[in-house]
């Protein structure tokens, strides 16, 4: 390597290029680009990106209000009338038992964590293609943009269990003193979260198709993840496969236990969970940025 | 392994880039049928090269104008300096701070405010906050925006859309400056503003990379040129060289696509000094055009001449009637003292039917070759000023 760099300073005395010097018919296999991840310094570079994840989440907010009447009330009002529509469903007609929580906060509660999964992943999934002509002048690193739309649908959450806390006024009780289990839980969530927003959103830069799948997993999600019920409706000896595949069951089930209940989350589900959900998250990564190189090429 | 460069240096080694050239849709379909095709081993993939063995070095501090044709592989160079495409194959070292005088408008949003969209530019290329803040009086000022800054830039006109964005970029202080065709921007006071600001920059020592089809713009602001064609470096020197070569081959394209079928032929040009020698044309010395045309035609024609720098426009014309009789017919001109500073030029010639403009082209308006000036070099125009001056005018001080 040392005698190429030497060859390499030599050349720069002399820089008019021989005119008319053959090029080789391809380039030499050993240099063919491949993509290097250093862990340490992706670290670093997302971390200097923290600004910009900032203004892009801000900017999402303010462009999303600005035009809206109700501004910020949305954040409350889509959750809370699928809520209604579930106590009246679910709880009514077909007589889901909670126990000793009122249904009504049974139910919030999965929306809240449904709603935040949703949000990041129908608007994350855009977020490369909405953004592809600042995607072909600007570099930055890519995974900043689905960060943001997760940050937005954090700030979401955030009002939502703003909600959530009156909510418990209105029903008088009191959140159980199990709920800081909830902090573990709500790393799970966003690890899960993020790494399928991750993959949807180079997804769809590549195949447009994808585009047209995401209100078809919205739909089924919904009902495919234990909002509605609880996670002992699916049965016993698919339960830990279902929480591999689909953390957010064993999210929501942890979250009823610590702040409805006042269990401790089932140790098992839960590691289960977390397993999953990174792999989930590096495998995300990973592919992302395995496909981020192309972007600029297929815009 | 690797040496550490100084802030500023751009290296480029063996880069090769390539792009799709079959047919490609981004369909699930089409993926189907292609993964299809390669499970029977048949890739069916083409591919065309974009860029072909780039190795450049700058230094810190250099200014180097990017020339070539359409689809030379510039865009392509400049987008894999900024690191938002990859490269195939081949090593890109870029040290420092890597700020991109580009054209943001696309990525501003309408609702915000142009203050709002202030600091997200400058999030997106990697300014702090209080960075922005410290700039914002001057960033308004470069955009000429005014009280408009907390108006949505939705009411904003084209004009102040593409100013805001360009404003962001050009008050970030980076090590390496790259600049991809800004004067397509805005009106003419501020593509003056935009190469000042470059000249300002390139001064303070960062190092500038210029594409642009404006060739003077790139010949006030560059000192190293280099000249791109079909995807590799062609000429790698001095700015006027590379300016010089990459004119030529244009004049060599446009001559090659003849003339063919008019009435009137040019045979024969020539262009003399005062012993007769094309070498010896100088600078406010006579000079003789002398013309042999050839053709059927019989009648009164005008005869044009000119003479521009490059393909640009013209610096002169003039024109002459002349009697074609069916043969050969020889003209010439007499400049007494050629008013063109030390450069090369390239000449222009046509006939038209008299009496008519439009329909009377015996022969159109065509470069017939180019001719070399020897003679002083035109004084350096002040700092603000774009365009080098074409003439050359005999003067005296008096203090």
């Amino acid at each position: 390597m040392g005698g190429q760099r030497a060859q390499v300073i030599d050349e720069q005395q002399d820089r008019a290029a021989p005119p008319g010097a053959p090029v080789p018919a391809g380039p030499p296999p050993e240099l063919v680009f491949k993509r290097r991840l250093r862990p340490l310094q992706v670290a670093h570079e997302l971390w200097a990106a923290r600004e910009l994840v900032r203004a892009l989440a801000e900017r999402d907010l303010r462009a999303r209000y600005k035009q809206a009447v109700l501004g910020f009330a949305w954040a409350v009002l889509t959750p809370l009338a699928l809520c209604a529509i579930f106590t009246l469903v679910f709880h009514r007609a077909v007589k889901i038992e909670t126990g000793a929580a009122p249904y009504t906060l049974f139910a919030y509660v999965g929306l809240i964590v449904w709603q935040f999964f949703s949000n990041t992943m129908n608007q994350g999934a855009l977020s490369l293609a909405n953004n592809l002509s600042l995607l072909n002048k600007v570099y930055c690193p890519r995974e900043v943009f689905p960060l943001a739309t997760m940050l937005v649908a954090t700030v979401d959450m955030v009002i939502g269990i703003g909600v959530l806390g009156l909510m418990f006024l209105v029903f008088w009780t009191a959140p159980a003193a199990t709920f800081l289990w909830a902090l573990p839980l709500l790393a799970i969530q966003f690890a899960f979260t993020y790494g399928i927003a991750l993959i949807l959103s180079v997804a769809v830069v590549y195949l447009r198709d994808v585009r047209h799948l995401l209100p078809i997993i919205t739909q089924m999600g919904v009902f495919a993840t234990p909002v509605a019920y609880p996670l002992a409706k699916i049965p016993q000896r698919l339960q830990e496969i279902y929480v591999g595949i689909n953390p957010l069951g064993a999210v929501i089930e942890g979250y009823r236990k610590a702040l409805l209940y006042g269990d401790a989350p089932d140790a098992r589900m839960t590691l289960i969970a977390a397993a999953s959900s990174l792999v989930f998250l590096v495998g995300g990564y990973l592919v992302f940025k395995k496909l981020e190189t192309g972007i600029a090429d297929v815009a | 392994m690797s040496r550490d460069y100084p802030l500023g240096t751009i290296r480029t080694e063996q880069v090769w880039k390539r792009f799709r050239a079959d047919q490609q849709r981004m369909l699930l379909r089409d993926r189907v049928d292609q993964m299809a095709r390669r499970l029977r081993g048949d890739r069916g993939e083409d591919w065309r090269w974009a860029l072909r063995d780039i190795n450049l070095h700058i230094e810190p501090g250099e200014s180097v104008g990017l020339i070539g044709s359409n689809g030379s592989g510039k865009s392509t160079l400049l987008k894999m300096l900024t690191r938002v495409m990859y490269p195939y194959a081949g090593v890109i070292d870029v040290r420092g701070r890597i700020g991109a005088l580009i054209e943001i408008r696309a990525g501003i949003h309408p609702d915000l405010t142009g203050r709002e969209n202030i600091y997200l530019f400058g999030a997106l290329l990697g300014l702090k906050r209080r960075e922005v803040a410290g700039r914002f009086d001057d960033i308004v000022e470069f955009a000429r925006l005014g009280g408009a800054i907390d108006r949505q830039v939705k009411f904003y006109s084209s004009g102040m859309q593409m100013r805001l964005g360009f404003a962001v970029a050009a008050y970030l202080e980076p090590h390496v400056l790259l600049v991809d065709e800004v004067l397509a921007v805005g009106d003419a006071v501020f593509q003056q503003r935009c190469l000042d600001r470059m000249r300002e920059v390139a001064e303070q020592g960062t190092t500038i990379v210029f594409v642009s089809h404006d060739l003077p713009a790139v010949q006030s602001i560059c000192r190293r040129g280099v000249w791109l064609e079909q995807g590799t470096v062609r000429v790698d020197a001095g700015i006027k060289d590379a300016l010089a070569g990459y004119r030529d081959s244009i004049e060599a394209q446009s001559e090659a696509s003849a003339r063919v079928g008019e009435p009137l032929q040019l045979l024969k040009y020539e262009v003399r000094g005062e012993d007769g020698d094309a070498t010896t044309l100088h600078t406010d010395e006579p000079v003789t055009v002398e013309l042999t045309l050839g053709g059927d035609y019989r009648g009164d024609a005008t005869l044009h001449l000119g003479v521009s720098e490059g393909t640009s426009s013209p610096i002169f014309q003039i024109s002459h009637e002349i009697r074609m009789t069916g043969g050969d017919h020889r003209v010439a001109c007499v400049i007494p003292r050629l008013p063109l500073p030390r450069g090369r030029y390239t000449l222009w010639t046509g006939v038209y039917s008299i009496g008519r403009t439009d329909g009377g082209t015996l022969m159109s308006w065509h470069s017939a070759g180019q001719f070399d000036v020897f003679g002083p070099m035109l004084d350096t125009p002040p700092r603000a000023v774009v365009m080098a001056a074409p003439v050359f005018v005999p003067h005296q001080w008096e203090d």
